[in-house]
């Protein structure tokens, strides 16, 4: 009979900091799976419709927030050593620094122009045309910058989808 | 406790983007509300609504999927994974000439 895994107070310490970092990565993954999906879909006015495209875009900024908050050691970070980094650490810091600027302005922007979800909420927001060519031109910028984003951290997704795949229930990795 | 910081200071900084945003409307006068329309394009608006009354123009309720619309997700999606080919290519080739050019120097 499979003994199932060890319970946590019987985890060495090295184990519990490993199954943690674990839980970590599972969730960084999923978390980024759900946003790039949600994007796309968001992103496809045509085939959501207004009313599910306003409210994914409102959903996602909340997941975007949760986001930020879980690589905001990474953002300290790489802004602190920026000098001293390479080439490409600066590139993948810049690439984030306009998908965030961008991808903010297109939320809060979109939230301007709602026709239907602000509405349903009994708020009438009286944006004018900068906020729409704003949410255009965002949007368009965001369409280009989310593939680089997570393409230029592959190695990593690769990684993680490999470990997953290999999983069996029952066994701790 | 630390994620909550964290999640302080992500609000901050969305909310100083924002707020440049709205002085950037602001000084670009774009963020009044929208003028009123023109006569013509009132009568045209009441043209509009009697048709829709008189089944002359048929609307489509817009609170779901519409999966005839598949071809603008697909597009979304082919441009997504176009761009995303050509930055896993590029890295691919300059992780691939870094590794041939340290293996040159070590012979």
């Amino acid at each position: 009979m499979n003994a199932g895994p060890a319970t946590p107070a019987a985890d060495s310490p090295v184990t519990a900091s490993r199954r943690r970092i674990l839980a970590r990565t599972r969730l960084d993954f999923w978390l980024d799976a759900l946003l790039l999906v949600a994007y796309t879909l968001a992103y496809s006015l045509g085939f959501t419709g207004i009313a599910t495209h306003e409210w994914l875009g409102i959903g996602l900024g909340v997941v975007l927030l949760v986001h930020l908050t879980l690589h905001w050691d990474w953002v300290i970070r790489t802004t602190r050593k920026l000098l001293r980094r390479g080439g490409r650490e600066r590139f993948v810091w810049l690439v984030n620094l306009l998908l965030l600027l961008s991808m903010t302005l297109c939320i809060a922007s979109g939230i301007l122009i709602s026709e239907v979800a602000l509405p349903e909420l009994g708020i009438t927001p009286a944006a004018g045309s900068f906020w729409r060519q704003m949410h255009d031109t965002t949007a368009t910028l965001t369409l280009i910058l989310v593939p680089i984003h997570a393409a230029l951290d592959w190695r990593w997704v690769v990684g993680v989808a490999r470990r997953f795949a290999a999983w069996r229930p029952g066994r701790s990795r | 406790m630390k994620f909550l910081r964290h999640l302080a200071a992500v609000v901050l900084v969305v909310a100083v983007i924002v707020g440049l945003g709205v002085l950037w409307a602001h000084t670009s006068g774009g963020a009044g509300p929208r003028p009123a329309p023109s006569p013509e394009a009132l009568l045209r608006l009441e043209q509009i609504k009697e048709q829709i009354k008189t089944g002359v123009i048929r609307v489509r309720s817009d609170n779901g999927f519409h999966l005839a619309d598949t071809g603008n997700l697909i597009r979304t999606c082919e441009i997504e994974a176009v761009l995303a080919v050509a930055v896993i290519t590029v890295s691919v080739v300059r992780r691939r000439r870094h590794r041939t050019r340290r293996t040159t120097a070590r012979a």
